[in-house]
């Protein structure tokens, strides 16, 4: 009777912490919608951007326009192409020995955060991970086999990470001698591809750029 | 007589915890899914509707934007100094305010025994700014010099460059958002600044009604990525 009682008491306690599939699958199917609608809002304001832009063709707008499209592509408000690396990072494929701690062989949030600081210091001028651009406020969080950048974007292994700059010298860089690269290859035995790219493209950020908390001052 | 009273008890109690198991294996077996799925999927839903929202008013803006600036020059000009200013605010080009914490970091490697690795490196400041901006901060500088998508924080020699400036201790590290939030996200046990603290670095995290961070001071001019058309 007791090991009935024991019983009984696993099975509803592990009933209260799952959801039916059924509320689930709606709630996935109404993600889904979401993410749609939201891409087709992205593609009218990057249209309604590329129009504003042909309106404003006169020749003594054309200084003003310049910057605009540097603060822009600093912003995350436009597409942008250009030759740059692709790295991709999965995790270690080394062979556990017993006792060993499988966690230091898989990718953590430092590490994505290294390599993208390597990057940065070697002239990366535009970042993304998995296409989710990267901007002044965007975090890397590793939850499990998966990381959210930009609060709620989760995006899974393997992390592709790509970069416009010059290529080579944001190779040589990652692939200095005791530098980042090899550290995580040597130590943790975490997988490292580089690709040297002619041309990439890296998507406008997601979503809206309006502050909740700053503003401009005197303004 | 007796003995026979107390059988049909337990066979009673017996018989109705039987039905009972029976009853909620029943219901675990239908498909169910853990709880933190549910709860991502929440958790994204209402960052979508968020971000729909923002999409949707900054369409009308440049709607408006648009039609004006087909009525003339002037008014091309106008709106495009209107936008110019919108973009340099969102890339970090303007002075910002608002609420937010003052991060103070002292380095006491002075202090610490000779032979200890534990000084205050570019990663623990690397990690400071990636929980900062995982608590939602919107603007962040470290020493004056403003963090924008492209600023690197990275030891060289015995200094710390950012921006391709030297910065030395203290640190000052500003941020603008969501004061409590981004001051537990730095406090939580066991979290950064505990470990920081532990190792004999001085932390002080002073949440503030008003923090005014700089502009960034170099410029934003591209040698390689170019503005696509489309994605």
């Amino acid at each position: 009777m007791g090991l009935m009682i024991a019983v009984q008491f696993r099975l509803s306690r592990e009933i209260e912490r799952t959801v039916p599939v059924q509320r689930v699958q709606r709630l996935t199917e109404e993600v889904r919608a979401a993410r749609q609608d939201r891409d087709r809002l992205q593609a009218r304001v990057t249209g309604l951007r590329n129009e504003l832009d042909d309106a404003t063709t006169q020749a003594g707008l054309r200084p003003m326009k310049a910057t605009l499209s540097g603060y822009r592509i600093e912003a995350g408000l436009v597409p942008v192409i250009g030759p740059g690396v692709e790295v991709t990072l999965s995790d270690s494929n080394a062979v556990l020995q017993p006792g060993q701690n499988p966690n230091l062989y898989v990718l953590h949030d430092e590490d994505v955060l290294r390599v993208l600081n390597e990057l940065r210091a070697a002239g990366a001028e535009v970042l993304a991970i998995n296409g989710e651009r990267l901007l002044s406020t965007s975090e890397v969080r590793c939850i499990g086999p998966t990381i959210l950048v930009n609060k709620a974007k989760r995006v899974a292994a393997p992390f592709v990470i790509t970069a416009i700059g010059e290529p080579d010298t944001m190779i040589n860089s990652l692939r200095m001698r005791g530098g980042v690269v090899d550290t995580l290859q040597q130590f943790w035995g975490i997988q490292v591809s580089i690709r040297k790219l002619t041309q990439v493209s890296i998507p406008a950020y997601k979503g809206s750029r309006e502050f909740t908390h700053a503003r401009p001052v005197g303004g | 007589m007796k003995k026979r009273y107390t059988i049909a008890l337990v066979a009673l109690v017996l018989g109705f915890m039987i039905t009972l198991q029976f009853r909620t294996t029943n219901r675990a077996a239908e498909p169910v899914v853990p709880f933190d799925r549910a709860n991502e999927l929440a958790v994204e839903l209402r960052a979508l509707a968020k971000e729909r929202a923002g999409l949707e008013a900054e369409a009308n803006d440049l709607e408006r934007k648009l039609s004006r600036t087909r009525l003339g020059y002037t008014q091309a000009e106008e709106i495009l100094k209107a936008e110019l200013h919108d973009a340099a605010v969102k890339a970090g080009m303007t002075a910002v305010e608002g609420p937010g914490v003052r991060v103070i970091i002292t380095n006491t490697s002075e202090r610490t025994a000779p032979g200890t690795i534990f000084t205050f490196r570019d990663e623990d400041l690397l990690k400071l700014v990636n929980e900062l901006r995982a608590a939602g901060a919107e603007a962040l500088s470290i020493n004056g010099q403003r963090l924008i998508s492209k600023s690197e924080i990275r030891l060289a020699g015995s200094f710390i460059i950012v921006n391709t400036q030297k910065i030395t201790a203290p640190y000052e590290i500003l941020a603008i958002g969501d004061s409590p939030a981004l001051r537990s996200s730095l406090e939580i046990s066991g979290g950064l600044v505990e470990t920081l603290r532990d190792w004999g670095m001085n932390v002080t995290i002073e949440p503030r009604n008003k923090v005014v961070i700089p502009a960034y001071k170099g410029s934003l001019r591209y040698e390689f990525a170019k503005q696509a058309k489309e994605e």
